[in-house]
C-alpha cells in the first residue's frame, strides 16, 4: 500500500493525494459550517442540529488528519523543485509546517472544548452507535472551555490565513517560474512535467 | 401468658393491614414521565426504574412515598439520554434516587389533592399537584421549575435552550 509510488521524484504518494483533497473539501466544510452556526440568525432547533454535525465531521477530520499525518511518515515525500531559491524552500517548509499544525489543534480544540463544556452533550458520529468518547478529567471546567474555545477560532483565522497564503504560492510558483506544483498533488502518471 | 399471645397477634395484625393497606407499585405498572423543550423542539421522556408506596383517603394515615432511579430517564434521543446523567443535570454519580415524600393527601371530586416534597439532585422542595382518577387510573401533570433544582444551571441558567419548566406527568393504577 504504501509502496505503489511510481514516481517518488515527482508527485506525493496516491494516499497523501486523496488525503490532501478530502480534507482540502472537509476543512471547507468546516469553516463554513462553524462560521455560520456561530453567527448565522437561525431557529436554535437548526443551530443546535448545525452543532451536532460540525461536531461529528470534525471528529471524521481528525481522523484524516491522523492518517495523512501517518502517510506522510511512512512514504517518501518528493523533494521540492529545485527552481525554488533556498529561501522559498524555507518558507514553503515553515508554511506546511504551520499548516500541519494548524490541521491538528482545529479538531483537538474542538474536541477539548466539547469535553469540558458544562453542558456535557456526547459527540455520536452521525449514528448512535459510533459515540466519540470526551477528554477524561476535564468534565464542567469553564476555564478549560473558554479556553480552547479561544483557540478554536483563533487558530481557525490563523488557518485560514495561511490556507489563503499556501494557495496563492502555487498561483504565485506558476506565474513567476512556471512550476506545476499542482501535478505534485495529484495522481498524474506520466513522468514527463 | 394468653394476654401476651393475645397482645402479639394484636400487634402482627395491626402490622400486616398496615403494610397491606399501603400498595406497592412499581415501573410495570405505571408511568412516571417528564416532557419539556429543548432548542424549541419538544421533548418527553420516563423513568424507567421506579418504585412507590401509596395508601389514599380514606385510609387512615395516608402517604405516598416514591423513588426513581435517575439514570433511568429515557427520552428516545441518544444525545438527551446521555446527557441527562451528566454532573450538570441529573448528576447521578451524587444523586441517584429522586424522591418524592407527601406530607398531606386529601380526598377531592374525582381524585386527590396531593402536597409534599420532592427530592433532586440532593435539593428537597415543596410540590403539590392533583391526581385525576380516571377509571381505575390516577392521572396527573404538575410543571417544575428545573432551576430552582439546581438542574443545567451551570450551563443553561437562562433557559436559552432547555425550557425551566419541565412537565411532570403521572399515570398509576389505583391502590
Ligand atoms: C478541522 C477541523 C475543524 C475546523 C476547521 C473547525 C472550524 C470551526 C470554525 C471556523 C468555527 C467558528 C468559530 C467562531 O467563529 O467562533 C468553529 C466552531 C466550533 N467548533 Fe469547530 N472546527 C473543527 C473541528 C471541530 C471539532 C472536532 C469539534 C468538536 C468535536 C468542533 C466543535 C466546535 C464548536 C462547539 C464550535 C462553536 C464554538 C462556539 O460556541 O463559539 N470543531 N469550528
Amino acid at each position: 500500500m504504501f509502496t505503489d509510488n511510481r514516481y517518488p521524484d515527482k508527485r506525493y504518494h496516491s494516499l497523501s493525494v486523496l488525503l490532501h483533497w478530502l480534507i482540502a473539501g472537509g476543512l471547507l466544510f468546516m469553516f463554513a459550517s462553524g462560521l455560520y452556526m456561530v453567527n448565522a440568525e437561525m431557529p436554535k432547533a437548526d443551530q443546535y442540529k448545525l452543532f451536532q454535525i460540525h461536531k461529528a465531521s470534525g471528529v471524521i477530520m481528525l481522523w484524516a488528519i491522523a492518517l495523512r499525518l501517518l502517510t506522510r511518515w511512512l512514504t517518501h515525500q518528493p523533494p521540492l523543485p529545485s527552481e525554488l531559491s533556498v529561501k522559498e524552500q524555507k518558507l514553503a517548509k515553515l508554511g506546511h509546517l504551520a499548516l500541519y499544525i494548524g490541521l491538528c489543534v482545529m479538531p483537538l480544540s474542538g474536541w477539548l472544548m466539547v469535553s469540558a463544556s458544562p453542558f456535557g452533550l456526547p459527540t455520536f458520529v452521525f449514528v448512535d452507535w459510533i459515540k466519540w468518547p470526551h477528554i477524561p478529567f476535564v468534565e464542567r471546567n469553564k476555564t478549560i472551555e473558554s479556553l480552547a474555545r479561544n483557540t478554536h477560532w483563533i487558530v481557525a483565522s490563523g488557518l485560514l490565513l495561511i490556507i489563503i497564503g499556501h494557495i496563492a504560492a502555487v498561483i504565485m510558483h506558476k506565474k513567476k517560474q512556471n512550476i506545476q506544483l499542482l501535478k505534485r498533488m495529484w495522481w498524474f502518471k506520466n513522468d514527463q512535467n | 401468658m394468653h394476654y401476651l399471645r393475645f397482645f402479639a397477634l394484636a400487634c402482627l395484625l395491626c402490622a400486616s393491614t398496615f403494610v397491606f393497606s399501603k400498595s406497592n407499585i412499581d415501573n410495570t405498572q405505571g408511568i412516571v414521565g417528564f416532557a419539556g423543550e429543548h432548542a424549541g423542539m419538544a421533548f418527553s421522556g420516563e423513568f424507567t426504574r421506579w418504585n412507590a408506596k401509596i395508601s389514599l383517603p380514606p385510609e387512615a394515615s395516608p402517604s405516598i412515598e416514591a423513588e426513581f432511579q435517575l439514570a433511568s430517564a429515557r427520552t428516545g434521543d441518544a444525545i438527551y439520554d446521555e446527557t441527562l446523567p451528566e454532573g450538570d443535570w441529573f448528576d447521578v454519580k451524587n444523586h441517584p434516587v429522586g424522591k418524592f415524600t407527601s406530607s398531606n393527601i386529601e380526598a377531592v371530586d374525582n381524585g386527590y389533592l396531593v402536597e409534599g416534597t420532592l427530592r433532586l439532585r440532593g435539593k428537597t422542595l415543596p410540590v403539590s399537584f392533583k391526581l385525576n382518577e380516571n377509571g381505575e387510573r390516577l392521572q396527573s401533570r404538575f410543571a417544575i421549575d428545573r432551576l430552582e433544582y439546581g438542574i443545567g444551571l451551570d450551563s443553561d441558567p437562562e433557559a436559552d435552550w432547555v425550557s425551566r419548566e419541565i412537565q411532570m406527568t403521572l399515570d398509576i393504577p389505583k391502590p
